[in-house]
């Protein structure tokens, strides 16, 4: 039982991480329509900024995330510009597209940073908490605690704002937010600079837990996405079931199938796919003729 | 200018053949080993087009098919004692019925969901090889032996290159012979347009997995060959960033093309190679190409030439609707029309119903007309008795047999044919292509022939195209057979739609609105296309809004409001009825009146 609980907390812990991952994705869908298999190479992007200025620059970790996601909410916003034409073309060009920008990113990191990598140490320094015999590492407690709030405050941004309700209003008819004086193009730049931050949040949160490389991306990315598709592409509260999800069959996983947890995740997540493609909070389309 | 081309693609043929054979003697061994890779790369990215480009589905797992080749033979040869080429054999089952495994998921979700799944099984298969210790783990298996054939070792990278330039070619043939005829035609209408194949005769299903099993085969070969070459495999070489660079290959080649998809591979490989010692400039080099051709040029470097004609063709002439032809009789298909039954139909999306206990019937010889309001449940009618939908309650019968349920590749070949309200041709696909898809009447199993007996597939295909011709020069299309649909003008584009439809030889034809767009000279040409037809013996229902069209052409008028059947007979008593005028021009009795 307390082993079950141990892997549970990891497990959670790193689901807080996918869920934010799943939520730049969703949030970029679901107002722009643009499925962006760059989102691992941008939070990538993220984790790298946030290390320099936490190692290099010598910012206080409490700083250097924040800076980084706002540095990488930038080139989200160059990003967004370079992949515009995409917005309207069919699904699998923008999938192709959004890979090569990936890979793009991936090789300026290389050129940048080098490919060897870097390892970042934990911020908090505290012995972990023993709950019950459970030991919980205080850093995870603060990664679950500052992707609920980021969360909370999204939702917020989305209901209660103006510019999340245009936001809002773009993800459910383009034409018609057009059509009320909504700036359709900005709205999509926001989303996207947005998305940019959660990856970035979300990279940075995981780089003490994880190594920052170039290719850090790729696997959080695919983490992320199948978090997104399996909560229900587009949705905000299947980002979070989602990611948790990802997280703790990753977790079990991990402890039942030792090194085979990425082959367990991705042979039940498929399953999951096909049982249920729209996800757990999903539309359910007809097709019409 | 076509026939020059054709004349001229046997000379550039034999003149590649030559350079490919005379090549070797030209290079060095490190370019030698250079030009036996990009060959392998030449053969998985054939594979990858003809899953992505021909048929549309996303495969983002090839790389994982080319390591089951490879580890088949490398734990069979290393650690069973089995010879080369008894394992290969075996490597290649593997590698096919990978493919059927990462199918699978294709016959319930497309596109990004898709290409997902498919990413993440080629993350489970790496993740599988790095840990497993049949397959030697981290440190990977070496000590492959290298394949013999006739007595000879082919321990020499030249006489291997040979060897790969023989199955590379065998490969490309039999991939340019699936996507010319019969399967490859269906795989391209599928991928261009899922639903109208579908309703066209295509089984969906069985096809996206031929696309996988296609794609698996050509990965398992590159995969056995790799690892007869090399005699060492490890995990690195299976990696997501190589299955990024095989997708860069396939689409700056051009996906919807096979020789593109080699050209690709050829020049990504040769490009890397050069540029070894700047390996990220080369990433970053590849990654701004596929952004650059999927924003500017989404056909990529193969779809080149054919926009710079078609752009120079655009501003010489362009193509006129003087060329249109007159209509001249329908092709006699020697099938009787059916008799269309359907009783009690009931159709209801999440609590709104759309379809409220419809019945009707339509007889052979008889033009039955379907009018109400919008959003009165017409098209879904349609979409119910042609499959697309699954009624929740109540039957379609089809000569006294029930088709309703059953799948719309089904009730196609029961003798069920239909139009769209929005135009569904097949994009990509020439107006040739799109008749000659929906003549096809062959099931998917036919497809053995394709291994097993190809003069069958090629006989098949010369009646297919005699008869094709006959059904465009019947429609007066004879002189847009080339050309793709949607250069045509609109009311052609209709026509063909109709052509499509007559050419599965229907017993029962359904017309979704065919007259939305078309201008009094065609509805009367479309009203003359419909009566030859009816006097063919088919059956026709059709959807229609313009009232006097339908009073003159339907011999019978139904009107359905709110998912209901309010009125039916001859048109000039229904016009006449109160619910009908009350259905479409609101109440009949003013207020004013009522007091």
């Amino acid at each position: 039982m307390q082993s079950f609980f141990q892997t549970l907390v990891s497990g959670l812990s790193f689901g807080a991480v996918y869920s934010l991952i799943a939520l730049g994705f969703s949030l970029v869908y679901r107002t722009m329509g643009l499925v962006n298999f760059a989102h691992g190479a941008v939070l990538m992007t993220g984790a790298y900024l946030a290390s320099t200025f936490y190692l290099s620059a010598r910012l206080p970790f409490a700083v250097a995330v924040p800076a980084a996601v706002l540095a990488t909410g930038v080139v989200g916003l160059l990003i967004e510009r370079v992949l515009r034409p995409l917005e309207s073309k069919d699904v699998d060009l923008m999938l192709i597209g959004t890979i090569g920008a990936g890979t793009v990113l991936e090789a300026v990191a290389i050129l940048i940073w080098t490919s060897s990598g870097r390892g970042v140490p934990s911020p908090v320094r505290a012995a972990p908490l023993d709950v019950g015999g459970v030991r919980i590492p205080v850093y995870n407690l603060v990664v679950i605690a500052v992707a609920a709030v980021t969360m909370v405050l999204l939702t917020l941004f989305l209901q209660r704002t103006k510019r999340g309700a245009a936001m809002q209003a773009v993800a459910m008819d383009p034409e018609a937010a057009t059509a009320v004086g909504i700036h359709v193009g900005r709205s999509n730049a926001v989303a996207f600079a947005i998305g940019a931050g959660l990856a970035a949040l979300a990279g940075s949160l995981a780089s003490p837990m994880l190594f920052v490389s170039p290719t850090m991306g790729d696997s959080l990315g695919i983490q992320g996405f199948a978090a997104a598709i399996l909560g229900g592409f587009g949705s905000i509260p299947g980002a979070i079931v989602g990611g948790l999800g990802i997280g703790v069959i990753g977790s079990f996983a991990a402890q039942w199938f030792q090194g085979y947890s990425d082959l367990v995740t991705f042979v039940v997540f498929t399953v999951l796919v096909m049982v249920r493609p729209t996800g757990v909070f999903g539309e359910k389309t007809v097709n019409r003729a | 200018m076509n026939r020059l081309f054709a004349a001229r693609r046997p000379l550039g043929l034999a003149a590649l053949a030559i350079v490919a054979w005379v090549l070797p003697y030209r290079l060095n061994v490190y370019w030698i080993s250079v030009a036996d890779t990009a060959l392998l790369f030449a053969l998985l990215a054939v594979g990858l087009g003809l899953v992505m480009g021909i048929a549309g589905q996303v495969n983002l797992a090839q790389v994982a098919f080319f390591g089951v080749g490879a580890y088949g033979v490398g734990i069979l040869t290393t650690a069973h004692g089995f010879g080369f080429w008894l394992a290969a054999l075996l490597a290649m089952v593997a590698a096919v019925c990978a493919g059927l495994v990462v199918g699978l998921p294709a016959l319930r979700v497309q596109s990004h969901y898709l290409g997902i799944v498919t990413l993440g099984l080629a993350v489970a298969f790496l993740d599988w090889v790095t840990n497993a210790p049949v397959t030697g783990g981290d440190s990977g298996l070496s000590g492959i032996p290298t394949p013999p054939l006739f007595g000879v070792g082919l321990s020499s990278q030249y006489l291997y290159y040979y060897l790969e330039l023989i199955v590379l070619a065998a490969g490309l043939a039999f991939g340019y012979f699936v996507v010319r005829t019969s399967l490859g035609r269906r795989l391209r209408a599928m991928r261009d347009d899922a639903l109208a194949a579908g309703a066209a005769g295509a089984e969906i299903r069985v096809l996206r997995m031929i696309a996988f099993v296609l794609a698996s085969v050509y990965g398992g070969a590159a995969g056995v060959l790799y690892a007869g070459l090399i005699h060492y495999i490890a995990p690195e070489t299976f990696s997501i960033a190589d299955m990024f660079l095989l997708l860069a290959m396939v689409i700056i080649g051009g996906r919807q093309s096979l020789w593109g998809c080699v050209v690709g591979a050829i020049g990504l490989t040769v490009a890397q190679q050069e540029l070894i010692n700047l390996a990220a400039y080369a990433q970053l080099g590849y990654g701004m190409l596929v952004v650059a051709v999927v924003v500017f040029a989404p056909t990529g470097l193969a779809g080149v030439p054919s926009r710079v004609r078609r752009w120079r063709l655009r501003r010489r002439s362009g193509i006129s609707a003087a060329a249109l032809g007159s209509f001249s009789g329908v092709p006699s298909s020697g099938r009787t029309g059916a008799v269309l039954e359907v009783s009690g139909l009931v159709m209801r999306f999440r609590g709104v119903i759309a379809l409220d206990r419809v019945s009707l019937r339509a007889e052979p010889g008889e033009i039955l007309g379907i009018v109400g309001p919008n959003g009165s449940g017409k098209t879904t009618l349609f979409n119910v008795i042609s499959g697309l939908y699954r009624p929740s309650g109540g039957r379609v019968d089809l000569d006294g047999r029930v088709i309703s349920g059953s799948r719309p590749w089904r009730i196609s070949h029961h003798g069920v044919a239909r139009t769209f309200q929005h135009l569904r041709l097949f994009g990509n696909l020439t107006v040739l292509d799109n008749v000659r898809m929906a003549m096809d009447r062959t099931r998917s199993w036919w497809s053995w022939r394709y291994v097993f007996w190809p003069v069958g597939v090629w006989r098949h295909e010369r009646e297919l195209s005699r008869q094709a011709g006959a059904v465009l020069d019947a429609f007066g299309l004879a002189a847009f057979a080339g050309a793709l649909p949607h250069s045509l003008p609109y009311g052609i584009q209709r026509r063909v739609e109709i052509a499509r439809a007559m050419a599965s030889a229907p017993r029962l034809l359904l017309l979704d609105e065919p007259a939305a767009g078309l201008n009094g000279d065609e509805q009367r040409q479309l009203a003359e296309i419909v009566r030859a037809i009816r006097a063919s013996g088919v059956t026709v229902v059709l959807i229609e809004h313009n009232m006097g069209l339908v009073m003159s052409l339907c011999d019978r008028v139904v009107v359905l409001d709110s998912g209901a059947v309010i009125a039916s007979g001859v048109p000039a008593s229904v016009a006449a009825q109160p619910a009908v005028l009350e259905a479409y021009l609101g109440t009949t009795t003013l207020p004013s009146e009522a007091s």
